[in-house]
């Protein structure tokens, strides 16, 4: 029945003949390992064109759905997590078998004549690849892909003369926002890979025209081999091996969550995806005017020296031993790509040294002595006094010499400047006489001999010139929050009855979280999280840990574990006790942090307890298991043949 | 002139039995691979399509100053959880207070094909705009295409304040079966 119907359909659409055609190829020199990556590339890009239409059913191209949307599909949707990581690592599986197919090609010298057509197309397929590359990741609109895309069209305004137009062209606007994330969704589910589709079939059809380049070697070259069944065994073997590789990476390394977009937040280290590092690590050797040179000027050379290839090289040698200058060209490009890559992988770019440094290793804040004078100047008094607001938590709301948090004024010079020490002493010792809705706490257990070393240092601030408030000697600051400009925050502490806010549906970023934990949490809840620290007023006496956290707060479901811990963080919460000198402090109504803030500090604190923020709630079946059960099946398919073929010599 | 086929990494002297292994393996090969992916291509187009939907305590307001015995129908904020939508929307539910600690809620949605149904004070009847169901303060049906009586809602009362379950039900048919 089936042969009728092949014949049905052969009388009225050439079916045979197409089969033929594809299947049907002589290979002087016979099948090759060498000659798989042309096939593994077009495979990859199926599957990268499978799993990247199949995300259409849950992404949303909007900038503030976008990271929402595709969150939603990685955790809760079953094999969301499998489709987006077999996407994700299969770009760069893809890039990197392009890079194996040109040199593959370049090596048998297949530019030559008569194939100068078929790299050129090539040359095409590969500008497109890197352009799919680079308009990808900025589609999840989170920290990785807004940068990625900010660094890029800067790079397209140094272009000279039509560098601004290029700008706002990529930029769809005056700045990055809802029209670039349309554009670039554009053209990287629908225009790319609609040129690169046409490229493949010309490329396809040159190549077939002219057959394979083939072993320089004439002798070699008298064996045959076919492309079906010889040639297409090899590409099913490699094919099956990296969709094993690619199985497995999706299941143990997940894409990372870098966190949602937050252009408050200064200290997200951007950097581009592995496959431009070389790039980004070059352009440091082009600074200030020359830095075109380095972002036109060189990529620009080499994709003409490509493109030229073929008429700069006629000779129609194709052994590599006898093409010293071509190989040579080839290793030295091939070592300053993969250098680059490498150092600018473990580079830590900074304005320098210090923040570095501080960049690294974030300690505890503690506010450095006014520089008013030598620090003999300074009474003992004044140096108790600074102790005091580092160990009494001050800093955690009030900034010092450059240093501390934002959500109550910061204590310079022109602030304290002007009022008298009784002033100063009832402010610590009752705010809410001088300012009734201030949410300081109010320190009246403080002795007089502590109040007084503390009124001291301040009265030694306001002598002193401004410190101008900028990145501190002891780690860089946070960006200013959009605060009341002046005064205590006029926020009321609702309590964390109050519902979760925003960021309790945001899956933030661990490690921004842990930054933002150090400069905003650890004075009170401790390092880490786990506590010490003193509460004096409050029922128990010190300030609840985060590392463990109280029970009843944790939840083995991320979701409902946030949505615990968020009102508190949203909202503040007063403890129980008689008159608490602490207490947690509304960061999100008083806007001091933002919901993105939040959200990171979330996934921090979840962290700390062993709890990912960034849980797979609806795995469909769980990585691990998916992994093992792909190896075990093709681990006996692959035995099976090995056993089979030993029975039929 | 018959070629001399030729690959040392399968060399065997049978060349039709060569063939037939190479076509079988990669026959089998693509199958798998291709069984491999239509696992999670299917699973993500089924997706959240069969999951239920899960019932919500929300506080829907105080009902202290409430008159005994008569259908108010009372608004509240009620924050929609729509896959990674969070929205806050107003619901509403008809409320009848017995007593201080007794109270009906009844769902404001007709369980004929979904309406908002109204009370008529001067009829003592909940009527529905859209195809004439009517109902009597205890949610029978007295007239109309209803297949069955008001959908009521667990409540809970802390002091005089007024907490529903909130829950969707089919409609359309006689059983009150949850969406």
């Amino acid at each position: 029945m089936p042969s009728g119907i092949v014949h049905w359909i052969n009388e009225r659409w050439p079916l045979n003949t197409v089969i033929r055609w594809s299947l049907d190829e002589e290979m002087p020199g016979g099948a090759g390992f060498a000659y798989v990556f042309g096939s593994s590339v077009l495979l990859i890009f199926l599957l990268q064109v499978v799993t990247g239409v199949w995300q259409l059913l849950y992404f949303v191209p909007t900038v503030d759905r976008g990271y929402d949307s595709l969150n939603y599909m990685r955790t809760e949707i079953p094999f969301g997590w499998l489709i987006h990581g077999l996407h994700y690592w299969g770009a760069s599986a893809m890039i990197v078998l392009v890079g194996l197919h040109l040199s593959q090609a370049f090596i048998w010298g297949a530019y030559k004549h008569p194939r100068q057509l078929t790299w050129l197309i090539g040359v095409a397929q590969l500008l497109i690849t890197l352009a799919l590359g680079f308009t990808g990741p900025v589609l999840s609109w989170d920290e990785r892909g807004y940068w990625e895309v900010e660094v890029g069209s800067g790079f397209a305004g140094l272009v000279p003369y039509l560098g601004s137009i290029a700008r706002r062209l990529l930029q769809g606007g005056a700045s990055l926002g809802q029209m670039t994330l349309s554009r670039f969704f554009f053209l990287h589910i629908a225009v790319l890979p609609g040129i690169l589709i046409a490229l493949i079939a010309l490329h396809l059809v040159a190549f077939r025209h002219s057959g394979i380049s083939g072993p320089w070697n004439e002798a070699k070259r008298k064996r045959i081999g076919y492309f079906w069944p010889d040639q297409v065994f090899l590409d099913a073997l490699v094919i099956t091996s990296i969709f094993v590789i690619l199985a497995g990476l999706a299941a143990y390394i997940r894409a990372p969550f870098s966190g949602p977009l937050d252009l408050m937040q200064t200290f997200y280290v951007p950097k581009p995806e592995w496959y431009f590092l070389f790039l980004y690590q070059s352009l440091k050797a082009f600074p200030g005017r020359l830095e075109p040179v380095g972002t036109i000027g060189i990529p620009l050379i080499v994709i003409l020296l490509l493109i030229f290839l073929p008429f700069i090289d006629r000779s129609p040698e194709r052994n590599p031993i006898r093409r010293p200058v071509a190989m040579i060209c080839y290793l030295i490009f091939v070592t300053w790509v993969i250098t680059m890559a490498i150092t600018g992988h473990f580079s830590k770019p900074g304005a320098n040294v210090a923040a570095t440094k501080a960049a690294a290793v974030v300690e505890p804040q503690t506010i450095p002595l006014s520089p008013v004078g030598p620090s003999s100047q300074i009474s003992e008094s004044s140096k108790r006094g600074a102790q005091l607001l580092n160990s009494l938590g001050c800093i955690g709301c009030h900034r010092v010499n450059g240093t501390g948090g934002v959500i109550g004024p910061e204590l310079s010079p022109d602030v304290v400047r002007g009022k008298s020490p009784q002033w100063l002493t009832i402010q610590i010792r009752d705010p809410k006489a001088h300012y009734p809705n201030s949410i300081m706490p109010s320190f009246s257990s403080l002795s007089d001999g502590q109040i007084n070393d503390i009124v001291d240092f301040l009265l030694t601030l306001a002598q002193g010139k401004q410190v101008p408030s900028g990145r501190a000697v002891a780690g860089p600051t946070l960006a200013p929050s959009p605060m009341p400009p002046s005064g205590p925050a006029r926020v009321k502490v609702l309590g964390p009855q109050a519902p979760p806010g925003p960021a309790s549906y945001i899956i933030g970023n661990v490690d921004l979280g842990e930054y933002l934990f150090k400069q905003n949490c650890e004075q009170c809840h401790g390092i880490e999280g786990k506590d010490k620290v003193q509460n004096p007023g409050s029922a128990d006496g010190r300030v609840p840990p985060l590392n463990p956290i109280d029970p009843t707060l944790s939840d083995k479901e991320a979701q409902t574990f946030v949505n615990k811990i968020d009102p508190y963080i949203q909202h503040g919460s007063i403890p129980a006790g008689p008159n608490p000198v602490l207490h947690m402090l509304p960061f999100g109504d008083s806007k001091s942090l933002t919901q993105q803030m939040i959200a990171n500090v979330e996934a921090y604190v979840l962290h700390l307890n062993g709890a990912n923020r960034a849980q797979l709630v609806h795995p469909g079946m769980k990585p691990h298991l998916f992994f093992w059960l792909v190896v075990i099946v093709f681990g006996c398919a692959f035995g099976g043949f090995w056993v089979w073929k030993g029975r039929a010599r | 002139m018959e070629p001399v086929e030729s690959n040392s990494f399968v060399a065997t002297d049978l060349s039709v039995s060569r063939r037939a292994f190479l076509k079988r393996t990669v026959g089998v090969l693509s199958g798998l691979v291709s069984a491999a992916l239509a696992i999670p291509l299917i699973g993500t187009v089924i997706g959240p399509s069969f999951r239920a939907k899960r019932a919500k305590w929300v506080q829907v307001g105080d009902i202290g100053s409430l008159a005994l015995g008569q259908p108010v129908n009372l608004k509240f904020p009620f924050k929609t959880e729509d896959a990674y939508l969070r929205e806050t929307v107003i619901h509403n539910v008809w409320v009848i207070k017995h007593s201080s600690t007794e109270v009906t809620v009844y769902s404001p949605i007709c369980p004929h094909l979904g309406c908002h149904y109204d009370w008529h004070p001067t009829q003592s009847e909940f009527i529905c705009p859209c195809h004439g169901s009517v109902y009597a303060i205890d949610g029978k049906v007295l007239g109309g295409p209803a297949p069955r009586p008001l959908d009521t809602l667990p409540t809970r009362l802390e002091k005089e304040e007024l907490f529903v379950e909130w829950e969707m039900f089919k409609v359309g048919i006689p059983e009150k079966i949850p969406e």
